[in-house]
């Protein structure tokens, strides 16, 4: 996130799209719901009619994979309107014109045309949106522009114009100068509890810790300096879906996988499994054995973050303690201890320096010592200074309070660009043989691939097994009712599971969680076509058909 | 800023600040049953009265918005026989049983009852006849303790959004509930335990804890929620490391005071008998080590069409020192034979910091490649 999570019960005027904030962020929600409550304006952009929408004061249910159509128009009206901050414009940003040129081919009735949401809601929440408008009482913050929000997650970002879609409100932020104050912002909702901090520290293909191009032979030589190793690799390596595919085509022999379940969590099942069949070796180091660990060679047992020291990063970039609660069952350790261990004995073998003396670390405050050193935007932290709120980063020295709020008074990179992006479909479209459209997530009381919260009595009791949600429409034309079972079939795989017929939904989509074992959503979804940059899949939309076994 | 006194404290706060939290803020203490920091105020307690100089009669200090050059009491022996009046009618009909009650020791009423001195009512003792609710895994309703503040019904309202419960019934006959007094899961109620928390006594009661301690016997660790992102902080109470119950703390960085469903009761899974305890190599891998007689194959059947998982059908357990040795030896074996490109390393947006940074690092300086991603995107 631009800003932080207390500052959404601030603002005038919030922007959710991709994101079915009360079910997968239960809590910034409830910012959402006061913010509304003391009379900002809750424009949602969703294909399905999220909880969230109760509260909305407008909302747009494009077509699956038609929101860019949206957002392109929204800009349009407001440049056409005039409604953007031209101040900000001309101190803060660049490549204005080229990025207003291509909008003036979006237009609203366009826009109309191709998401089915009408020109007036289209130009309604334009209109909000710029200008940080309410519903009643006054604003805080007593300025001209009122302050809006723009909070996103994984529906407009799983697709194969996820990037696009990034970048699209990014430039919408910046035409209305929404960005760089409080209650303002472009925020991602990160969906689990150390994505952010995974990334920060360098567990993607690209980048060292702290976000260091790998390619960069400057920064790649400092960290290799304070690692004291002769030299690091410097192409970019493989993405988890690319790296599936290179196992089938007999490229990667092994794959070491810690606290992640492929098997459920990747596009295409069917093939996650053969290319893990294919493996020399596959290590599954996890709390439970999941789907996943029935295809590994060696199980390494895990304590969870209930049961060790630490630290996790939340998507308002915040780095907090965890704290061991209770002890590991039987001898499961802590991950970095079994790494540390793993990689002490393959520093041997292999005759790397620094050599197996360096992987003696004694707790997890002293491994987030030595992270501090070879992560700028960490680099002020320690875990005394993280009492007792944490830190947000970046914090780059020992007396610097953290950052709540990105891009004040300038932008990271010096002036904000605005990128010119153009509508694109998604890569699978429906046909007469896959007439509906597939699109996947979660449930209030899952998280992701079931495997703590189906072993949790109380969210099992409540929630314990799988289910499509279907359109009264398109059951009816199938025949079928509420609890009957359905078939769900795509050019991937079939799933069997239970309809919930439900207006949630618009006719010709079908929502499925990815949390149930018994009902795989990934067997249906394509690891054909991800987006170009970010490598991301395309899980919201995938062509699909069902079948009503009971028609057979 | 308007500056007022409270008992010849002076005081600054921003205007619309009422009186209330303007002396909880500065540390003084004032009795109050139905206010909350974080929700509308209800007035219903007539607990948090004050005088106001210049006025005759007492004033609810949460209704009371501070005035420049305001003068405040907080303290009296008329304010004390009024708040032991206000008490001696919430407790003639909440039972005095905190001998046996699981809130004992966070009760706020059992508090104030001590503070002003009362061990019991003045009036006939009548307990409300609404019944007792156990109809949900998550928490339990005990309207016999209920003294009807509403902060339940507000923080449904209010913060959580779905109302799903509100005030049925009038008079003495008052009580909390759903629709048509429906069982819990078929109102809108999300389960978020967040009334559970605002509630000051025993009516709103986790499951969990029932029986299992009270709070001297409790230890409580501040810590991080394992599930979404938005990294609310939760304090867990336990007791002979077992965990009882779990809350958020008084002033969470970015959750305040409130939690989902997830992060209040989904902790459980912790201690479920399926977790691995022990390093495993799968039978083929261990019968090829010479450490079981039976050969064995890796079955066709997709892991996600067993029907009945049982891991030690596939796995035999074994010494950290083995498992460890293994896998190094094989990992050390496919870099020397096809490349550390060869290798792929899955980190985990589950696991920590520094679980990751190892982990990459690991990837990077001692394989030797780049092939290192995580489930951030899936």
């Amino acid at each position: 996130m631009t800003n932080s999570v207390r500052e959404i019960r601030d603002a005038d005027c919030i922007f959710i799209t991709g994101s079915n904030t009360a079910e997968a962020h239960p809590v910034i929600s409830y910012e959402v719901v006061r913010a509304v409550k003391k009379g900002a304006h809750l424009i949602i952009i969703d294909p399905r009619r999220i909880p969230l929408v109760d509260h909305a004061t407008l909302f747009l249910q494009p077509h699956p994979g038609t929101d860019i159509y949206v957002f392109l128009a929204m800009m349009h009206v407001i440049i056409r309107e005039g409604w953007m901050d031209e101040t900000f414009i001309a101190e803060r940003t660049e490549d204005y014109d080229a990025f207003a040129a291509i909008l003036e081919g979006y237009t609203p009735e366009r826009a109309a045309l191709a998401s089915g949401v009408p020109e007036e809601k289209i130009i309604q929440a334009a209109r909000w949106y710029a200008l940080g408008e309410r519903s009643h009482d006054e604003s805080i913050y007593g300025e001209a522009r009122g302050h809006s929000t723009i909070l996103y997650a994984m529906g407009i970002t799983q697709r194969s114009n996820g990037t696009d879609n990034v970048i699209t409100l990014a430039n919408l932020s910046m035409l209305c100068g929404q960005i760089g104050k409080p209650s303002t912002g472009v925020n991602p909702l990160r969906g689990q509890a150390n994505v952010q901090g995974a990334c920060d520290v360098g567990g993607l293909v690209n980048v060292l810790p702290g976000y260091q191009q790998v390619t960069d032979d400057k920064l790649r030589g400092e960290t290799a300096k304070t690692w004291e190793v002769e030299q690091l690799p410097c192409d970019v390596g493989l993405t988890i879906v690319e790296s599936t595919h290179a196992a089938l085509a007999g490229e990667i022999h092994a794959i070491y996988v810690m606290g992640e379940n492929p098997m459920m969590s990747d596009p295409n099942s069917n093939h996650v499994e053969e290319a893990f069949r294919k493996l020399d070796l596959l290590i599954v180091q996890d709390i439970f054995p999941s789907e996943t660990a029935y295809l590994a060679h060696v199980l390494l047992p895990a304590a969870s973050s209930l049961e060790k020291d630490g630290t996790f990063t939340n998507t308002e970039r915040r780095v907090q303690r965890i704290r061991k609660v209770i002890p590991p069952p039987g001898e499961a350790l802590a991950d970095w201890s079994i790494i540390a261990g793993i990689a002490a004995r393959v520093s041997q073998k292999l005759d790397r320096k620094p050599g197996p003396e360096a992987w003696k670390y004694d707790s997890a405050s002293s491994i987030f010592d030595e992270l501090t050193l070879v992560t700028p935007i960490y680099s002020g932290m320690s875990y005394d200074r993280l009492e007792p709120s944490g830190l947000q980063w970046p914090c780059p020295s020992e007396t610097h309070p953290g950052t709540p709020i990105l891009h004040v008074g300038t932008f990271a990179r010096g002036q904000g660009k605005f990128h010119a992006v153009e509508a694109r479909d998604p890569a699978e479209l429906t046909d007469d043989e896959y007439p509906l459209t597939l699109t996947t997530g979660r449930v209030l009381y899952h998280y992701h691939s079931g495997t703590m919260t189906r072993r949790s009595a109380p969210l099992h009791w409540r929630e314990p097994r799988g289910y499509a949600e279907i359109n009264p429409q398109d059951a009816e034309a199938l025949g079928l009712k509420d609890g009957f079972a359905v078939i769900i079939h795509s050019r991937r795989g079939t799933v069997r599971t239970k309809t919930k017929i439900s207006d949630g939904v618009p006719p010709g989509t079908v929502f499925l969680a990815f949390h149930w074992r018994e009902a795989p959503a990934n067997r249906l979804t394509q690891d054909h076509t991800l987006d170009p940059i970010a490598k991301i899949p395309e899980y919201k939309i995938s062509a699909i058909r069902l079948e009503n076994p009971r028609a057979r | 800023m308007i500056t007022l006194s409270i008992d010849t404290k002076t005081i600054q706060v921003a205007p619309d600040t009422n009186v209330l939290k303007a002396a909880l803020d500065n540390g003084i203490h004032i009795p109050h049953l139905c206010y909350h920091p974080d929700l509308s105020i209800s007035g219903g307690c007539r607990l948090c009265l004050v005088e106001v100089e210049g006025q005759d009669q007492p004033v609810l200090s949460c209704g009371l918005t501070a005035a420049e050059g305001m003068v405040i009491q907080t303290q009296s022996e008329q304010l004390t026989e009024l708040r032991r009046g206000v008490l001696d009618l919430f407790i003639s009909d909440h039972p005095l049983d905190c001998v046996v009650c699981d809130k004992a020791g966070s009760c706020t009423l059992q508090e104030y009852a001590y503070e002003y001195g009362l061990k019991e009512t003045s009036y006939e003792p009548t307990v409300s006849s609404a019944l007792f609710q156990d109809d949900n895994p998550f928490f339990l309703r005990d309207h016999q303790y209920c003294i009807l503040c509403g902060r339940c019904v507000r923080v449904c309202d209010e913060i959580v959004g779905v109302h799903a419960i509100d005030f049925a019934n009038r008079g003495f006959e008052t009580n909390i509930a759903t629709p048509y007094d429906g069982p819990m899961i078929d109102s809108t109620c999300v389960f978020c335990g967040n009334c559970v928390q605002v509630c000051p006594t025993a009516a709103l009661m986790p499951v969990s804890r029932l029986q299992r301690g009270r709070e001297w016997d409790l230890d409580r660790t501040l810590s991080v929620c394992g599930y979404c992102g938005v990294g609310c902080q939760i304090e867990y109470a336990t007791k002979d490391n077992a965990i009882i119950y779990a809350q958020a703390p008084e002033h969470g960085a970015a959750n305040g005071t409130f939690l989902c469903t997830k992060g209040r009761y989904g902790w459980d899974f912790a201690t479920s008998p399926e977790r691995l305890k022990q390093p495993m190599l799968r039978r083929d891998v261990a019968h090829k080590l010479g450490l079981t007689e039976e050969p064995w194959e890796l079955p066709e059947t997709s892991p996600l069409d067993i029907r009945n998982p049982n891991v030690e059908q596939y796995f035999v357990p074994v010494d950290w020192d083995t498992a460890l040795e293994f896998v190094s030896s094989r990992l050390s074996e496919i870099t020397e034979s096809h490349g550390p490109d060869s290798i792929m390393g899955l980190a985990s947006a589950r696991c920590t910091n520094e679980d990751n940074y190892l982990f990459q690092k690991f990837m990077r300086a001692v394989i030797g490649t780049n092939n290192i991603d995580h489930c951030a995107r899936l």
